[in-house]
């Protein structure tokens, strides 16, 4: 099948787009788990609710949420060091 | 009786995700080749084992029958010999992406010597040899060693096997995460919402029992006495 690549493409796609999804769930999660945590171990005063959505929008543009795009980029990397070794290296 | 059947199934799924991995995984051989050649094979229901029929020899012959090249090699000791089929593998699975079998099969047959003056390669395949159901190995890269005695350490295999391994271990953290910050405290709630209208069904019970156990008493003293 000539159009092979574009039905590897699309599943790979949706495949990639769901892991990616999960795992910026879980990865705001665990963040925000630790601003609770560290709000209660520090014993901060004020209001918890605005200092904890602060936390959570400086990860929206932090390091670790852009390092999510290994998640595309690692496996689009793999396939193509695949393709190099197996037919020309 | 059922922890048995758990752990029961459990084994089985770890048996068939060890069959999988080992069939698909790249293994290297290292062994002579003695001879190659092109054969009009045909393919029932072994399909499963040969590549995908939109790839390779298979678009370019029919589904059924399909003309495949193969490699045959014989390994150090000098009698095991092993049959390695040279297919493309197509897009999809499983994913090394082969394309140059015509290519390959030149290198194999470049690499052809006799018994007297040995040239040891690695071939590098996936898959199995089951005669049965007549399905060999696909081989996908063939290179040279210094000998037949040369230890080849899998380090990609180990690489996957390590990349798997902390895959399913990100999963499970998540679902623990999961369960943790969304599942639990949604049992709590419901669970709370739950005693409340617990509560107020005692209430309303003992309530009604008052109203009932006096209903039922008043139609009581419509029956007749026991008769004897």
């Amino acid at each position: 099948m000539i159009l092979g690549w574009l039905r590897l493409a699309f599943f790979a796609l949706i495949g990639l787009t769901v892991a990616y999804f999960l795992v910026s769930i879980y990865s705001r999660s665990v963040r925000r788990e630790k601003l609770e945590k560290r709000w209660k171990a520090e014993g901060l005063e004020g209001d918890r609710d605005a200092w904890i959505e602060a936390g959570m929008r400086d990860y929206e543009k932090g390091l670790k949420k852009r390092l999510l795009w290994l998640i595309y980029i690692i496996p689009m990397a793999a396939f193509f060091a695949i393709i190099y070794f197996i037919n020309w290296h | 009786m059922w922890t048995k059947i758990k752990w029961g199934l459990r084994l089985l799924l770890l048996v068939l995700a060890g069959l999988f991995l080992h069939y698909t995984l790249p293994q290297r051989d290292v062994v002579q080749i003695i001879n190659t050649y092109n054969k009009l094979t045909p393919i029932g229901s072994n399909w499963m084992f040969y590549s995908i029929e939109d790839s390779g020899t298979g678009a370019e012959t029919t589904a059924t029958t399909r003309d495949i090249r193969f490699i045959e090699a014989v390994y150090p000791d000098g009698s095991s010999v092993m049959v390695y089929r040279n297919e493309d593998t197509g897009w999809l699975w499983p994913p090394y992406f082969k394309w140059d079998s015509s290519t390959l099969q030149a290198e194999a047959t470049n690499y052809k010597t006799d018994k007297a003056n040995p040239q040891w390669v690695a071939v590098t395949h996936y898959g199995w040899r089951i005669p049965m159901i007549s399905i060999f190995p696909n081989a996908v890269k063939i290179t040279p060693v210094a000998g037949p005695d040369v230890t080849l350490i899998p380090w990609l295999n180990i690489a996957i096997l390590v990349f798997l391994a902390f895959i399913l271990f990100m999963v499970r953290r998540m679902w623990l995460q999961f369960r943790e910050r969304m599942v639990d405290p949604a049992i709590d709630r419901a669970g709370q919402a739950w005693d409340r209208v617990d509560a107020e069904a005692d209430v309303a019970r003992a309530r009604a029992e008052g109203l009932w156990g006096r209903f039922t008493g008043w139609l009581g003293t419509w029956q007749g006495k026991p008769r004897k």
